[in-house]
């Protein structure tokens, strides 16, 4: 324990010892995250800007620490944050927002106009807070969709990846099989993580509950509100793909990948997989992408879980204005297709497919356009502030009901809410 | 009576370490203490919680299940890397070929970085794709779901950790093994002392210190189990390999209850405590 904290102790002093030099007057700080897409990215408008003005914009990638979210706490403690920050996950906002750390973005003149026209009503509702002010922009997103690999798909006489889970269910029967006759199921229809980590829940449970209940909430009013038909529709039916061996009980992280390897059928991801698996295909694999599964009844269209990551404005920032004149460069129509073109993630743009300007990279890049298509129906996380505890208690609930089958999806979700309601203080009990 | 001449040189000479005392251990202790009475999220003020936290953990059931499963570990663990680390250590100070090779061998696992070996490890506990279930299923055997199944995660864990520490303990047994003078062997073997004989009456009471001071440190090192389940299992399933130490963690670095993640660590350092105490007073007393 004591040894956890000194890292953060000693990067709050290192931030305190250094901080106050290095930053000129009316500079300001910018970090970004430290992949090297990201980091080009930014690079290349931050030299526009500073090419351009006298308030010079500082660039640097977030420091090295255990994660970001260890680093910006660190940060915001020694009082030695950046002014602007990109690439915070929306789940983690609320948190920040409430200590008290975050510019009110809302109050800056133009904002809520300029993000309306760039992201919709939808996206402005669903990043301002429960005090009702907005502590975030809408950056990027990476939409969850199935994976498949064509020539399998085509086997068992389907042109995409399932789209209900009755067809799901039907198409795990048909591909998953014991191909050695050793007794043991080698070819499964798909895989999701079984470890029991809170955000590894976003890209199973979560996405699909977004698709079933056509982008539903978990956490409304400071309680939870996916004890439902949809999330139990969700439950029972990833249930049945372990219980009868349609998916493989492993941890991803063993073996080669079994997805390229045509043990696996589909998977679900982001547009991240596009040039990984573009890189590592073996020669003739083919691959498509199409939206997750839906139930057999579901009406409209189907969202998935956005995965957005946001910028915000720290209020040790003495320029908020300033700070959000470059931002807007960033998020602007040409700033989005640089995201685009240079990292592969998609800006949170609505009518993306409509716009002139992305029309030339679509036709390069076909392999997005289901995401660009797909990004017209995304939804981010709740805002409440102890997201991470609640996903990680549906995460408990799953693993039991889902993986173990220890229990009904019924009573995995009325456990769930229970915990939840407790962990909200919405019951005096402790039990 | 004369007067003491108070002298500044012994007190500069010590500073260095009583500063980094101070800093390093002595605050983050009472820091940390202080915490325990306290809702802390890192980023928003403190807010004063009086018992709170420690009525909280009373009630907390993963608290119980963390502190069983790293005892179930230890349980395990402690035997295996014992009767591992001795016989080897026995026969590696018996005159065989390539005597130094075996040693460099059994130790290289001990300095490998722990999520080097957990990631390796996790490759040949694969249910499905494993090198382990595929040798089970070559010879008729069933595949075991070593990761996958509640009764088989923790001792999984522990079968790892012996291996990759025992090269440690295997090391200490043989500076042991060499300090037992010949001549004990020589006079059991005029003696007519068999082989056993001579290990059980010789060799095991000679190296008393060394096996106390395994257990010892298997057990402290044991109580502070992290990497491995963190990286192979999360914890599950269903819980069965959540150490204490992971759960702290993720209180504290998951959810940022750094109040009650100081709690959890302050209850289970005593407990620590306790635990050593008590085997000290074993050992000692049997052996």
């Amino acid at each position: 324990m004591f040894r956890k904290l000194i890292p953060i102790l000693f990067v709050v002093f290192a931030f305190s010892a250094c901080s106050t030099d290095q930053k000129t007057k009316n500079e300001l700080t910018y970090w970004s995250s430290n992949n090297m897409q990201e980091i080009t990215f930014t690079r290349y408008f931050v030299k526009k800007w500073n090419d351009n003005h006298t308030n010079k914009i500082k660039f640097q990638p977030i420091p090295e620490g255990q994660s970001s979210e260890e680093v910006l706490m660190a940060a915001v403690v020694g009082k030695t944050t950046p002014d602007i920050y990109a690439n915070m996950w929306q789940g983690l906002v609320e948190m920040y927002a409430k200590s008290g750390v975050l510019v009110q973005l809302d109050t800056i003149k133009g904002f809520v106009d300029f993000i309306k026209k760039r992201s919709g009503e939808k996206v402005l509702k669903e990043i301002t807070s429960t005090d009702g002010h907005i502590y975030q922009i809408p950056w990027k997103i990476n939409p969850i969709m199935s994976v498949y690999n064509k020539k399998e798909m085509d086997k068992i006489g389907l042109q995409t990846a399932p789209k209900t889970y009755e067809a799901f269910l039907k198409a795990g029967k048909m591909f998953s099989k014991d191909t050695n006759n050793d007794g043991y199921i080698d070819q499964w229809i798909g895989n999701t993580s079984i470890k029991n980590i809170w955000y590894q829940r976003l890209f199973d449970f979560y996405s699909l509950y977004l698709a079933a209940s056509n982008g539903g909430h978990l956490i409304e009013n400071n309680k939870p509100v996916f004890n439902n038909k949809y999330a139990l529709e969700v439950l029972t039916f990833l249930q049945q793909l372990y219980k009868k061996q349609y998916f493989a009980k492993e941890n991803n992280a063993t073996g080669s990948d079994k997805f390229l390897g045509g043990q696996y059928a589909t998977k679900w991801t982001g547009p991240w997989d596009i040039s990984y698996t573009n890189k590592f295909k073996p020669k003739g694999f083919e691959f498509g992408y199409s939206p997750i599964p839906v139930p057999n009844s579901h009406q409209g269209p189907v969202y998935t879980y956005a995965d957005p990551k946001n910028i915000v404005i720290f209020n040790t920032c003495k320029n908020p204005l300033k700070a959000w004149a470059f931002i807007k460069t960033l998020i602007s129509e040409k700033g989005d297709l640089k995201l685009l073109s240079l990292t592969e993630q998609l800006p949170r743009r609505q009518k993306m497919e409509a716009s002139i300007l992305f029309q030339d990279y679509f036709k390069t890049h076909p392999k997005i356009v289901p995401f660009i298509k797909q990004s017209n129906y995304v939804y981010g996380t709740d805002n409440c502030e102890l997201m991470i505890e609640v996903l990680s208690i549906i995460s408990d609930e799953y693993e039991a009901s889902v993986v173990y089958n220890k229990k009904t999806p019924k009573a995995a979700l009325d456990a769930a809410e229970k915990a939840i309601n407790i962990l909200l203080g919405n019951f005096k009990t402790t039990n | 009576m004369t007067k003491r001449k108070f002298k500044i040189g012994p007190y500069l000479l010590v500073s260095p370490y009583v500063l980094f005392f101070l800093i390093f251990v002595a605050f983050p202790v009472l820091f940390s203490f202080y915490l325990t009475f306290h809702k802390w999220n890192v980023i928003s003020p403190m807010e004063y919680s009086g018992l709170y936290n420690y009525e909280k953990m009373l009630h907390d059931r993963l608290f119980y299940k963390s502190l069983i499963n790293t005892l179930y570990f230890l349980a395990i663990h402690i035997p295996l890397q014992l009767v591992f680390s001795l016989g080897i250590a026995v026969l590696l100070n018996t005159k065989i070929k390539f005597s130094s090779f075996f040693r460099a061998a059994f130790f290289l696992p001990f300095i490998v970085s722990g999520v080097v070996v957990t990631i390796m490890w996790q490759q040949l506990y694969g249910f499905n794709s494993g090198l382990i279930n595929r040798l089970l299923t070559d010879i008729g055997l069933d595949r075991i779901g070593w990761l996958t199944t509640e009764k088989m995660s923790m001792p999984s864990i522990a079968i790892m950790a012996t291996w990759k520490n025992v090269g440690l303990y295997i090391v200490l047994f043989l500076v042991g093994l060499q300090t037992i003078p010949k001549y004990y062997y020589e006079v059991a073997d005029l003696e007519g002392a068999t082989d056993w004989q001579k290990f059980k009456y010789i060799t095991l009471p000679a190296l008393n210190p060394t096996i106390f001071m395994v257990v010892i440190f298997s057990t402290i090192g044991g109580f502070s189990l992290f990497i491995e389940p963190y990286v192979m299992t999360g914890g599950g399933p269903l819980n069965s390999s959540l150490s204490s130490v992971l759960y702290i963690y993720k209180q504290a670095f998951d959810f940022y209850h750094m109040g009650y993640a100081a709690t959890l660590g302050f209850t289970f350092a005593i407990f620590i405590l306790l635990v050593i105490v008590l085997q000290k007073r074993f050992l000692e007393k049997n052996y």
